[in-house]
């Protein structure tokens, strides 16, 4: 009988207990590679670079790029070159806590450590004067600026003048992850397969600990826009959401145009724009295989819009 | 063909109720969808004696959010419109364990313009299981949790069409 226990317990706890196989030459999971930012942040936070700014820099736009789960500062790296090159407003490429580094961080990191990147630099650029900060959250990257403006966060500091969300998740298009209380034991973790340009970009491995949190994040938004999420009319939020996206359902963008509200100008929306993509974060095409003409000028056509609202 | 077969069958239990006597049980349903909305509405069940001794149930539902979480929040309307068959085990006791399967349709509002790309109906099929218990007085209680085998991915299946949901029904046992 006790042999029948065993086998019968032995492949749960295994199954409970896994370890993914890192290799850490050539994985963001591993201990050899880390996003650039954690050394260089002076080449990525406008807070690091522009220690000091002059009045002209103060009044210059600044756009707090916030990218999506597992991911890195890589997938703002265009719109930042695109900025670099217009030259009329920074980017400021902040990395998700507990993103960047190893498998280790990642699995123990909460979506509040995830945000207390975002929240850290909006204080350091609030605090130093800039006086047009607007926030742009791709995937995950939106629901923690969402749950900012649902917090109050903003009303110690300069308010935001913008806030643009790239793709946002609020509904799972893969709807597996409504059961992770109940599977992500058993699982332990999930892998996905990254073409070769995502080498060492994004991490490989979803502990089942991080979905969960992904979980609660996103459940939370989506009870947050139910009960309605109240901001000034000064505030400007548009949502650019693909079409078609294997990650965050399109139902989102719903949600969220249905969720923020204006105070004081119940009729006023939020503005929209589906975009006829099929491709999940439109706006960051480096290292993908099979890029369209299409799909380079979804990207444009964003950069250029997200430029011509802070700048005109 | 199938579907032919399936009305052959709806006629003739129908049929049958009318030559026999029609068990009726009619009246609200609250369904909670795991991670999404409260969607409630009103059901009837109905059973025959002569069809398989009261054990086969013929159910009929309509649950909407409209009746749940929208009617106070900003939750996307949707809809859905169910016909099912369920088993009841032990279907001489008070509390019976009932087992079946539903289909029908899910139907989402979204109220605006800007989302007419996005799905906004879908068939639905369904597994369902729990328990029903038969009070003294004429009142049956039904706690029951469902999967949908088609759940959305918001391409070709509304996204708010989720896997995993649980109901209460509280009837009215008329006969």
């Amino acid at each position: 009988m006790r042999k029948i226990y065993f086998l019968v317990l032995f492949p749960i706890f295994f199954s409970c207990n896994p370890t993914p196989e890192i290799d850490d030459t050539t994985m963001l999971d591993g201990n050899q590679i880390f996003d650039l930012s954690l050394t260089q942040p002076e080449d990525y936070l406008v807070s690091e670079y522009i220690t000091n700014p002059t009045e002209e820099q103060k009044n210059t736009p600044v756009l707090i790029a916030a990218h999506g789960y597992t991911a890195t500062t890589f997938e703002w790296d265009e719109f930042r070159e695109y900025a670099d090159e217009k030259g009329t407003f920074f980017v400021s490429q902040v990395l998700l806590g507990g993103h960047g580094r190893t498998y280790a961080d990642f699995k123990a990191s909460s979506w509040e450590d995830w945000q207390s990147s975002i929240k850290e630099e909006y204080i350091k650029l609030s605090n130093k004067g800039f006086k047009n900060i607007y926030l742009a959250g791709s995937s995950t990257g939106a629901p923690l600026i969402i749950h900012l403006l649902s917090s109050g966060f903003f009303k110690d500091y300069t308010r935001p003048k913008g806030i643009f969300l790239i793709d946002p998740i609020v509904v799972s298009s893969n709807k597996t992850l409504t059961m992770v209380g109940l599977l992500g034991p058993i699982l332990g973790y999930t892998s996905v397969d990254l073409s070769t340009g995502e080498v060492g970009k994004w991490y490989v491995y979803r502990p089942q600990e991080t979905l969960k949190q992904l979980m609660k994040l996103i459940d939370m938004t989506r009870i947050n826009l139910e009960k309605g999420i109240l901001i000034t009319p000064d505030i400007y939020v548009k949502v650019y959401k693909s079409k078609v996206d294997d990650t965050a359902d399109p139902v989102s963008a719903v949600m969220i145009y249905k969720g923020i509200k204006f105070d004081s100008q119940p009729d006023k929306t939020i503005d929209v724009q589906m975009v006829n993509s099929s491709i999940h974060v439109f706006t960051r095409l480096k290292g993908r295989e099979g890029v369209t003409d299409a799909d380079t000028l979804n990207q444009q056509e964003a950069f250029d819009d997200m430029s011509r609202i802070m700048t005109e | 063909m199938k579907k032919f077969n399936i009305l052959l069958f709806l006629l003739f239990f129908v049929g049958a109720g009318f030559a026999q006597k029609v068990n009726v049980n009619a009246g609200m349903i609250f369904q909670k969808t795991e991670a999404l909305y409260w969607e409630n509405g009103v059901g009837a069940d109905f059973s025959m004696p002569g069809v398989f001794d009261n054990q086969l149930h013929l159910n009929l539902n309509y649950v909407s959010s409209r009746l749940g979480t929208a009617l106070m929040y900003n939750a996307i309307k949707q809809d859905n419109l169910i016909i099912g068959l369920n088993w009841h085990f032990l279907h001489k006791k008070d509390l019976q364990i009932k087992a079946g399967v539903n289909t029908g349709l899910f139907l989402v509002d979204y109220e605006s313009a800007i989302f007419d790309d996005l799905p906004s109906s879908s068939a639905l099929f369904q597994i369902e299981t729990g328990l029903s218990y038969q009070f003294k007085f004429p009142v049956i209680a039904s706690l029951t949790a469902g999967y949908n085998l088609i759940s959305g991915d918001g391409v070709s299946v509304p996204g708010t069409l989720f896997p995993v949901f649980y109901k209460l029904s509280v009837f009215y046992r008329f006969k």
